[in-house]
């Protein structure tokens, strides 16, 4: 349809837009900018291929990441002020075990070849993006397999293989080349890689465990955390004595505490300089391994590993008074009167990680990490450039991958001049603040769903993942949580006329009107219901994701190949009961509200091939928009009357039903 | 504003029954604002003439457009009807008067022009004005007798009323909402007798054209 723009059209006053770039407070906080309430819309309408594509329009590791990754997002979630936040990054998961995922289609092909160093999420997201530019691309890794830590540093009972071949099939898809247990430096030399590529990318992280310079750490009962994750992860049962003591304070000795206790350690002790409330582990990972039976010792810093005769017979350690000095620069005090020995068979130090990458020929750092410029991300040798953990040092995996997207847009950009990308992850956002004071009353509180897990007892004993994933009726409630927070009302002061209908059916004064008759939205007040969206007669207002075209494309989509008698429902997404028609083929599509499903839309539908349109309404008692119903209800009779004048009432029904199993999830 | 409400279907239908090919054409002023005849409810008849046309296995196409305004030239200029053999439209009278003026199609109109109104809220409406072209709201406390009076009458109340209420049933009696706010504001008229309307005043201004002045208009 073409509209006539308005007299306001062209009017600077543009109030409403000067917000349109503000993101979700999870999203702002992502590293790589998911869209994440665009992907938790999806899943709660149970739309998960929609959901996984949209994670992997920014994270080509959404499996990895749906079960490992930190969660900045979660911190910023703007339910964190009212109950608990949303499990972003579970429903990640869910997004990528129950979604299917596409085949990507790359870019022409430039002619241009790359040669990325190191499988790990670094490497993977820039051999990824490069092979979507139209790249081509070769992944060379020392290690038998690709994954990087993802594979040899992580344990299976929070990744599992198959969790990491799923993201890694995705993106070799692409046509990537991979060429394993090759060591550049030393099979291979950079000289030579610069021969095969137009660009050579090191991403080979730190491979490297540091131990601590006391007497003792060179026995042989003390192991180092990397190679003794990388054993254990190839399924090898590296030798333990009884009684391990895991050296370090951060995920990586919970990783290798936890390992120990399944590789049949009895007694499994973590010694850390830090206080419990400095360690830089995770608070879920320490409960976790307490959990499993872990004993976590802080404040102690080890002066020598005791060995006898059989060897080394425990840890030597002295009260550690303050770890950081009045700068927050690292300078441990220790109380040398106050002395500890930790019984001990063998002593696991995972006291951090170095790179290991002298045999490459590159300007290295004092730590030996690479040098690289930080405007091009160009290493000192010519084409090759450097990213992930073996330039920042240890970080999270969502870092490395926004580090991977980064290296890329620059190969990408000196290559081809294409410099689209790199401007778009220069591209700001303003965050949505925190839910105001005069909202938090009127969201209702709901429980996070806990995912099932395994029982520790039982977790104990093998490497069995203990995350069991949500169902996808879990994963939808769970999803239905979200506020939405940032999708709600886009207004279009073009075709606005100003009929203020918006600011009289939204219960939270989120449209105002300013000088001059113009309305524009206030964010932090919008709970993105669509009361607005479904009533503006200017069709100004969209929701994300739900305009009128695109909710005529998913219409399509639910009903291709529909047969003679086929029932199109739209059902809410507040209710997971289906009604029951019998003899039809029923087809379903779940809307966050029904409002959401236009007069438009239905009749649409109707005319699209479905026999008949049933709208199946929540009840009160769950209903997410409450001022919603009489909307609906309206919107109802509005169709019923419609369809009964044109001789068609049997085709649209409205059901309401209480579903038993929400009322313990609520 | 102009208030209008979408015609019922069945009315809507034979109207266009014998078209192939109808334009339907919103108004997104007015009837925009009465939630009568914007882009969305354009859409909707749109789709609702089509689903009744396939329904019964006819062909008649029906796609849609909306002007800023149907009762200006300028607006209508944008107005692409070609490949059309009619225009339903959802502008108030005025809207569909001119369109019909400024093409050579059959122009339809899919809405009932209700009066003059203002905004009480949500989807609600009140008729305040009937552009009689000689106003006396300023004798009337701003309360219009022959709009809001069943008969308009211009001196009452007249008999029917009973406490306050039209012998009608569903208005407040306006010669008793009249007295009410005059006597409020400490002007009560209940002894004197208006003038009769001058009907001429309408019936004798078929157009307005303030280039030619106040004199030769009236």
């Amino acid at each position: 349809m073409r509209t006539v723009p308005t007299a306001s059209a062209n009017d600077t006053l543009a109030f409403g837009s000067e917000r349109q770039r503000v993101y979700a407070p999870c999203r702002a906080k992502c590293p790589v900018y998911i869209d994440v309430p665009g992907y938790l819309m999806a899943i709660a309408e149970g739309r998960y291929t929609d959901a996984l594509e949209t994670v992997l329009e920014r994270n080509p590791l959404p499996s990895v990441c749906g079960r490992v990754c930190l969660r900045p997002c979660e911190a910023g979630c703007r339910r964190c002020n009212l109950d608990e936040p949303i499990a972003i990054a579970q429903l990640k998961r869910a997004a990528a075990d129950f979604g299917a995922y596409p085949s990507p289609v790359p870019l022409a092909r430039l002619g241009f070849s790359a040669g990325v160093v190191g499988g790990g999420p670094a490497g993977l997201t820039a051999a990824y993006d490069l092979a979507m530019a139209g790249f081509l691309v070769t992944i060379y890794d020392a290690k038998p397999k690709l994954g990087g830590m993802l594979r040899y540093g992580i344990p299976n009972y929070r990744l599992p293989d198959y969790a990491l071949d799923k993201d890694l099939d995705y993106i070799l898809s692409l046509g990537i080349e991979v060429e394993t247990d090759v060591s550049i430096g030393t099979d291979v030399t950079v000289a030579e890689l610069r021969m095969r590529h137009d660009a050579v990318v090191v991403t080979t992280g730190l491979q490297g465990s540091r131990a601590l310079p006391i007497p003792g750490a060179d026995a042989p009962q003390v192991l180092a955390a990397l190679s003794f994750l990388a054993a254990a992860a190839c399924g090898e049962r590296p030798a333990l004595g009884a009684k391990v003591v895991v050296v370090g304070g951060g995920n990586v000795a919970m990783d290798v505490a936890r390992t120990a206790r399944r590789l049949g350690a009895r007694e499994v002790q973590v010694v850390c300089l830090e206080s419990s409330e400095e360690m830089p582990a995770s608070a879920d990972e320490v409960w976790e391994a307490r959990q499993e039976g872990i004993k976590v010792d802080c404040s102690w810093g080890p002066t020598e590993v005791a060995t006898e005769e059989d060897g080394v017979c425990g840890l030597d350690a002295r009260r550690c008074t303050a770890v950081f000095d009045s700068q927050r620069r690292f300078a441990p005090q220790f109380d040398e009167s106050e002395t500890i020995r930790f019984a001990a068979d063998t002593v696991i130090f995972a006291t951090g990680q170095s790179a290991d990458v002298a045999a490459l020929g590159l300007e290295l750092t004092p730590r030996g990490g690479i040098v690289i410029d930080a405007d091009t991300m160009r290493a000192s040798e010519p084409g090759v450039y450097a990213a992930g953990d073996v330039v920042n040092g240890p970080t999270k995996v969502i870092d490395a991958i926004a580090d991977g997207h980064k290296v890329a847009a620059y190969v990408i950009r000196d290559l081809t001049q294409d410099t689209s990308r790199l401007e778009q992850l220069a591209e700001g956002a303003e965050a949505l603040g925190s839910v105001p004071d005069s909202m938090k009353s009127k969201i209702e509180p709901k429980r996070r769903i806990q995912m099932e897990k395994l029982e520790f007892y039982e977790a104990v004993r093998n490497f069995e993942e203990i995350e069991q994933g949500y169902t996808e009726y879990e994963a939808a409630r769970e999803a239905q949580r979200c506020l939405g927070c940032a999708t709600g009302a886009r207004l279009s002061h073009e075709k606005c006329a100003s009929c203020l209908t918006c600011m009289r059916v939204c219960p939270h004064h989120a449209p105002m009107v300013k000088a001059g008759g113009f309305l524009y939205f206030d964010a932090d007040m919008c709970h993105a219901c669509g009361a607005c969206a479904s009533q503006c007669p200017a069709q100004a207002i969209s929701l994300e994701g739900h305009s009128e075209e695109e909710m005529g494309i998913r219409t399509q989509r639910a009903l291709e190949g529909a047969g003679e008698d086929t029932t199109l429902v739209f059902a809410c997404g507040c209710t997971p009961s289906r009604p029951d028609m019998p003899g039809s083929e029923v087809r379903t599509m779940t809307t966050t509200c029904l409002l959401r499903a236009s007069e438009t839309t239905v009749l649409k539908a109707l005319q699209s091939g479905a026999a008949r349109v049933v709208f199946a309404g929540c009840v009160e008692a769950t209903c997410r928009y409450p001022h919603a119903r009489v909307l609906v209800e309206q919107r109802v009779s509005l169709l019923k009357d419609m369809l009964g004048q044109l001789g068609l009432e049997d085709r649209f029904i409205a059901t309401t039903e209480a579903p038993e199993e929400d009322v313990h999830l609520r | 504003m102009i208030v209008v409400r979408l015609k019922p279907l069945a009315e809507i239908c034979p109207m266009v029954a014998h078209h192939h090919r109808v334009l339907v054409v919103g108004c997104n002023t007015c009837a925009a604002v009465s939630l009568a005849g914007g882009e969305k409810e354009v859409e909707t008849l749109v789709a609702a003439l089509s689903l009744a046309s396939s329904a019964k296995h006819e062909t008649a196409q029906f796609e849609g457009d909306v002007v800023q305004r149907q009762c200006e030239p300028e607006f209508l200029e944008d107005l692409d009807a070609s490949g059309y053999d009619a225009i339903l439209s959802m502008g108030c009278g005025a809207g569909v008067a001119f369109i019909a003026e400024n093409c050579q199609l059959p122009v339809y109109p899919a809405l009932d022009t209700m009066f003059i109104g203002v905004s009480k809220g949500f989807g609600s409406w009140q008729a305040e004005c009937s552009a009689c072209g000689s106003c006396v709201l300023g004798e009337t406390a701003g309360i219009c007798p022959i709009t809001r009076c069943a008969k308009g009458i211009m001196n009452g109340p007249c008999g029917g009323v009973q406490d306050g209420v039209c012998e009608l049933g569903d208005r407040d009696c306006a010669w008793v909402l009249i007295h009410d706010r005059l006597a409020a504001q400490g002007r009560d008229k209940a002894c004197s007798i208006g003038d009769p309307k001058d009907n001429a005043a309408k019936t004798l201004c078929p157009e307005w054209d303030m280039n030619k002045g106040h004199g030769e208009s009236r």
